[in-house]
């Protein structure tokens, strides 16, 4: 999974058309696991969540990724696939795009092909947003395939390049003790505020064009380890893309930010399409403690059920086929 | 006989002076990825090549822990190929010297691995080989060549390029020996970072990461 921290919303084709979207984000220790079983002896198509499936054909199953994906390879039968993560969906951390690039890149293992990087992103973007017509971008898919820290810039052509931020261990782990992801507890759902942010995309043109320019400046502040800046950026964002939709943010989040700020926060932003989520915030080190704090008394005040914080470190890895018991 | 080896010693400087750095970063990255996810390095090499490979592996895997080897239980899974002498001459001698890399690589690959190849020339068709098998699963090449990079600097991931005239063997396997003690000083500093941090760790009760932000602060 990934945290995301500047340029969310300029990876939608409405935005990158006509000006290059960009994105800094990180892959982190959070990762998806999906299990992919030949099954010769059901005669059926098992698909295990939240909720498990057994369907006789794969046009039968609810789970509309799972079943886009079977039908587009023309797997039909004798397959159970399982997938396991290690917070709730919805959570803002670009899980459901993970899921994607992790579907894809199994199953296409499991018929004997192995996908480099860019196709298996590719081919997300393709299952989600063309074939299932998700109002979503583009970042997460690249940043699940790729993994690390990266700016991603998305072009008019539809091309995707990605640069690695090449951060030494010192300046990564002093990045991190800087930081404080705070889960929210309730779950959201990306479309609707996407789609409403889409709609305004015309209106808001130059606060994107802001917030893509703004990446490479938040790049080059985490390589200097200005981390006050980084923070300032973040907030400035934030503002911005509150402004973006009307459901990103709510009261209780805002209170939540706010008691955040009051505990000497320098600024931070909602994960993912907002209203929901993940809350991240970059602290002084000696601050992080009452940040915290303050953060877990407004989380019950504000009736944030399952509210609290997400340890995190950033890692390297992308999608990767961790076993093939076929050995194709 | 000083001046010879003045001159000797300032091109060495000239090479070491602008070492590749981006490609050497996204090489400690890709190695970085493989210990994440468990994954093994597989280097290869001829000649001094294959010295610098077993060379490197022994130092990769005890060395960057030496500060806590006991504690450590992952760690770095780097592999000299081919494991013995019997495997290279079995493979040069039955099948062709074009396999004595690929050959074994083909025993161990999965998809989650590295694969490490030294070549001055880039060119070797044994390397090429192995190069071609890791490309086809997908397993991430870093490419340490000298020279002009030949065909390996072209299919790496990392391109580790030590740029001279061709034939200066000498000056290439030095630079490249320098590049490899770097991998190992690296990850050897890093993993000793995340002790100390541990040890604030214990302390606070707080995570590797935090703890390390507040030792570097103080």
């Amino acid at each position: 999974m990934r945290i995301s921290f500047v340029g969310g919303g300029t990876d939608l084709p409405d935005f990158y058309s006509k000006y290059p979207g960009r994105v800094i984000s990180t892959s982190i220790d959070k990762f998806i696991f999906i299990a992919i079983n030949h099954a010769p002896f059901t005669n059926h198509v098992a698909a295990r969540y939240s909720v498990s499936e057994e369907v006789p054909h794969p046009s039968q199953l609810k789970h509309s990724r799972i079943r886009e994906a079977l039908l587009g390879l023309g797997i039909e039968s004798n397959i159970e696939i399982a997938s396991f993560a290690p917070i709730p969906a919805r959570s803002g951390l670009g899980s459901s795009s993970s899921f994607s690039v992790a579907l894809l890149k199994g199953l296409h293992a499991y018929i004997g092909k192995r996908l480099d990087k860019k196709t298996v992103a590719e081919l997300a973007c393709r299952l989600e947003i063309e074939l299932l017509k998700e109002p979503i971008g583009k970042q997460d898919q690249y940043a699940a395939a790729f993994g690390g820290f990266n700016v991603l810039q998305f072009n008019a052509d539809g091309l995707v390049d990605v640069e690695p931020v090449l951060l030494d261990y010192k300046k990564r782990m002093d990045f991190e003790a800087h930081l404080l992801l705070f889960f929210l507890g309730t779950t959201r759902d990306a479309a609707s505020v996407l789609t409403e942010q889409k709609a305004n995309t015309a209106r808001n043109f130059e606060s994107l064009k802001r917030m893509s320019d703004s990446v490479p400046v938040f790049r080059d502040a985490i390589l200097h380890s200005d981390f006050r800046s980084a923070g300032q950026m973040l907030h400035d964002g934030w503002m911005m893309k509150k402004q973006l939709a009307s459901l990103v943010s709510n009261p209780a989040i805002d209170a939540l930010y706010d008691a955040a700020l009051s505990r000497g926060a320098w600024g931070g932003k909602i994960l993912g399409a907002g209203a929901g989520g993940c809350l991240l915030m970059l602290a002084p080190v000696e601050k992080r403690a009452a940040v915290l704090e303050g953060l877990k008394k407004a989380a019950v005040a504000g009736g944030f059920e399952g509210a609290g914080e997400i340890p995190v470190t950033f890692v390297q890895t992308g999608a990767e086929v961790l076993f093939n018991s076929s050995g194709l | 006989m000083e001046e010879y080896i003045r001159q000797f010693s300032e091109k060495a400087g000239a090479l070491l002076r602008n070492l590749p750095t981006v490609e050497i970063a996204k090489a400690m990255n890709i190695l970085q990825a493989a210990f994440e996810r468990d994954g093994r390095i597989y280097v290869i090499g001829n000649g001094g090549s294959l010295a610098l490979a077993t060379h490197w592996v022994a130092d990769f895997n005890k060395t960057v822990f030496s500060h806590n080897l006991s504690d450590q239980q992952r760690r770095f899974q780097a592999i000299r190929l081919p494991t013995t002498e019997e495997e290279l001459t079995a493979w040069a001698n039955d099948v062709g010297y074009d396999m004595v890399f690929a050959g074994p690589l083909q025993n161990y690959i999965q998809e989650c691995d590295v694969l490490i190849a030294i070549s001055s020339s880039g060119n070797s068709e044994s390397i090429i080989r192995a190069v071609d098998l890791a490309r086809s699963h997908q397993v991430p090449v870093i490419g340490i060549s000298g020279f002009d990079g030949g065909r390996l600097n072209a299919l790496a991931d990392a391109k580790v390029l030590v740029a001279t005239p061709k034939g200066e063997y000498e000056l290439v396997e030095g630079v490249h020996a320098v590049i490899l003690h770097l991998f190992t000083k690296y990850f050897k500093d890093y993993f000793g970072y995340i002790q100390q941090a541990r040890e604030h760790m214990a302390r606070e009760q707080s995570t590797p990461a935090r703890a390390a932000g507040r030792a570097a602060a103080n």
